[in-house]
């Protein structure tokens, strides 16, 4: 299997702090990849390179063998890689099926003629992007909701929103940023279920963070582990646990007494 | 939450693939896009004929207006409610389009009609309607519409050269660009020479009449073209083209951008372009609403008074109405017109009042009354379309 998205060498700072630096991985269709590590450690920096929020000093990212540095964020989506956010960024004041009809923009065929005029092909465009938008709604359980505002929406739903929002773009990966953040036990459960099922049924390959370890172990393939911009460890779920660097960042340097 | 996968198929078509199946016949598409143009052009000419009989010379001006504010503020509703830029210079474009189509109309009327007096027919007259039997369709009522296309389609130029700086700048800076806009726009049209009158202008080449719209005098002895059937037909066109650009995926965009851009971006739109574009097609309907203001009865076209006033004019409208709203710019538009006129005894502190009101807009609702929502949206309007039932 070819790599599908290949990231080498990617270092960024700000100012003086390194937050990525010299930072590789490699996802292959389908996989399932985690990203964890302390606050601060530099994970939403990887997904902000990944799409273009920011550019990277150094390094290459590629998608299919194209690079993508240097595209704009618009031009990344359209390549194929959508995202959600850390702090949720929904539109707020619009209605949750307009959140998900906003991102079928790429998809969709429009023109600034079709929709003045109205012609048959902007009609069944915009049918097309409702049906496509209802049925992704119903499966995140969202459908009886489609008209409200996303502002109103309860916190998990907003960030079950988030994620059916970037699966609208007919993505080819998809960077989940902590969706777990602020759910339970049993919602975190359910939330990995979900994963699973989308990655399985939209042919997805999944970058996902979270800052503890919890629910990345349970369903990730692979784990790349961060801590102050450096990769301090890569494999198995398992290997990761017990790795004693992956320990310590966690915990604290035991010279320091100091437990975090 | 869904349940345990069974199947590893895609869950649903793609959106290419059902557009062609979900795709109406042409004529039902050409049917049912046509017929609120239709109505629009059927009012027109019921107003054109009518206005004056029911409301009276002096209500129909009122009325037309009421229609010229209303393009302007469903216009501005574009850039500063759909995309949430600030534009305060929006009469410079109003100003771009006035002056422009007073050239054709004056100039131009010299050319293909030998003076430059009303050549219009029965749509452009706005006398009175027994007189409007007489004269039939005449050369005017071609040019006019072009005049206006042609005022609409400069302004836009410049709306596109006023959007470009939406790429880098925003907020406060982006709207001092567009104030800057305005001001040079006046002050360029201040330094003209007086407008040529008839005897004059044979044998002088077109651009050196371009110099010659007034200046600070104004444009006087343009020809009253600006009837009721003009302007209604633009405000319905305005309003309808507001709609279905706020109904389209490309309104979504434009609603998207003013949201959360890094999220719109994230989903593939291009926010610069889609910034540019919301003030190009804003100054457009702007352009058309200059030519004719700058055509309507009672008016002088005088770069002076499109200035920065105006501009805070059509700001209040949208500001009032929702920042996004357009039943709520058009509600605004109608009584922000009226009002002024209601109390003329007080109009020394109208600007006061206006600027106390945007204050206390802008801390208690800052997204204006309606926010995007039109009027349809509101709760009340709801519960009755769903017979009582909470949605
Ligand atoms: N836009 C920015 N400007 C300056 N510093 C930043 C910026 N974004 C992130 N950082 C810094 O980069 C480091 C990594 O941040 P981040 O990627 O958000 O961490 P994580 O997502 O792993 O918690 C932090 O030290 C943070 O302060
Ligand atoms: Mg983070």
């Amino acid at each position: 299997m070819s790599t599908l998205l290949d990231i080498s060498g990617v270092s960024l700072s700000f100012g003086g702090v390194k937050a990525v630096s010299d930072f590789a991985l490699k996802l292959n269709p389908g996989n399932l990849q985690g990203l964890i590590g302390p606050n601060g450690a530099g994970k939403t920096t990887v997904f902000n390179l990944i799409t273009g929020v920011y550019r990277p000093d150094a390094g290459a990212i590629a998608l299919d063998g194209r690079p993508l540095i240097g595209l704009p964020p618009h031009r990344i989506a359209q390549a194929g890689v959508a995202r959600t956010f850390q702090n949720i960024r929904l539109f707020g004041n619009l209605s949750v099926l307009d959140n998900v009809r906003v991102a079928c923009h790429l998809r969709a065929h429009h023109s600034i003629t079709g929709a003045l005029l109205r012609t048959a092909r902007h009609l069944g465009g915009e049918l097309a992007i409702e049906r496509h938008a209802h049925e992704l709604l119903d499966i995140f359980n969202l459908g009886f909701r489609a008209d409200e505002l996303a502002c109103n929406l309860p916190y998990g739903d907003q960030r079950r929103l988030e994620i059916a929002r970037a699966l609208a773009t007919d993505p080819k990966v998809l960077l989940l940023d902590e969706p777990a953040a602020g759910m339970n036990t049993q919602e975190k459960r359910r939330l990995a279920e979900l994963i699973h099922f989308i990655r399985d049924s939209f042919r997805l390959t999944i970058l996902l963070i979270d800052h503890d370890v919890g629910l990345i172990m349970g369903i990730c393939d692979t784990i790349t582990v961060l801590d102050h911009g450096q990769t301090i460890a890569v494999g198995p779920a398992c290997d990761v646990q017990k790795d004693p660097k992956v320990i310590e960042a966690y915990l604290g340097e035991p010279a320091d007494g100091a437990v975090r | 939450m869904a349940d345990s996968p069974t199947t590893t198929a895609r869950p649903i078509a793609s959106i290419r693939a059902r557009t062609l199946q979900l795709t109406p016949p042409r004529w039902v598409a050409f049917c049912r896009g046509a017929a609120p143009i239709v109505i629009g052009v059927a009012l027109a000419v019921l107003l054109q004929f009518y206005a004056n009989r029911w409301f009276g010379g002096y209500r129909e001006k009122i009325l037309i207006d009421i229609g010229i504010n209303i393009i302007l503020a469903v216009s501005l509703n574009i850039v500063n409610g759909y995309t949430g830029q600030f534009s305060i210079g929006h009469a410079g474009f109003m100003a771009v389009g006035a002056y422009t189509a007073g050239f054709i109309m004056y100039y131009g009327s010299f050319w293909l009609f030998g003076d430059t007096q009303f050549h219009g027919g029965i749509l452009s007259a706005t006398t009175d309607p027994r007189g409007l039997h007489g004269p039939g369709f005449s050369g005017g009522d071609l040019l006019f519409p072009a005049a206006l296309i042609a005022g609409g389609l400069v302004a836009a130029l410049f709306g596109f050269i006023v959007g470009l700086p939406s790429l880098r700048l925003r907020g406060d800076y982006l709207a001092i660009v567009t104030l800057g806009f305005g001001e040079i726009v006046r002050v360029v049209i201040e330094t003209t020479g007086t407008v040529l009158a008839g005897d004059e202008i044979g044998g002088q080449p077109w651009y050196r009449l371009l110099n010659r719209v007034g200046g600070p005098m104004g444009f006087g002895g343009l020809p009253i073209y600006a009837s009721s059937f003009w302007v209604w037909v633009c405000v319905a066109a305005t309003v309808l083209a507001a709609y279905r650009i706020k109904a389209s995926t490309m309104g979504r965009a434009f609603l998207a951008v003013r949201e959360n851009e890094i999220a719109a971006a994230s989903l593939g739109v291009p926010i610069t372009r889609y910034k540019v574009r919301a003030f190009v097609i804003a100054a457009f309907f702007a352009g058309v609403a200059g030519g004719l203001f700058a055509h309507e009865i009672g008016n002088m076209l005088n770069a002076g008074e499109l200035g920065f006033l105006k501009s805070f004019d059509i700001i209040i409208m949208v500001v009032l109405g929702g920042m996004g709203s357009i039943s709520g710019a058009v509600v605004a538009a109608i009584v922000l017109t009226i009002l002024p006129e209601a109390l003329r005894s007080v109009s020394e502190f109208r600007m006061i009042a206006y600027a106390l009101l945007l204050i206390v807009m802008m801390i208690a609702r800052p997204q204006g009354l309606l926010g995007i929502h039109e009027m349809w949206d509101l709760p009340y309007f709801r519960r009755r379309r769903t017979g009582g039932k909470t949605a």
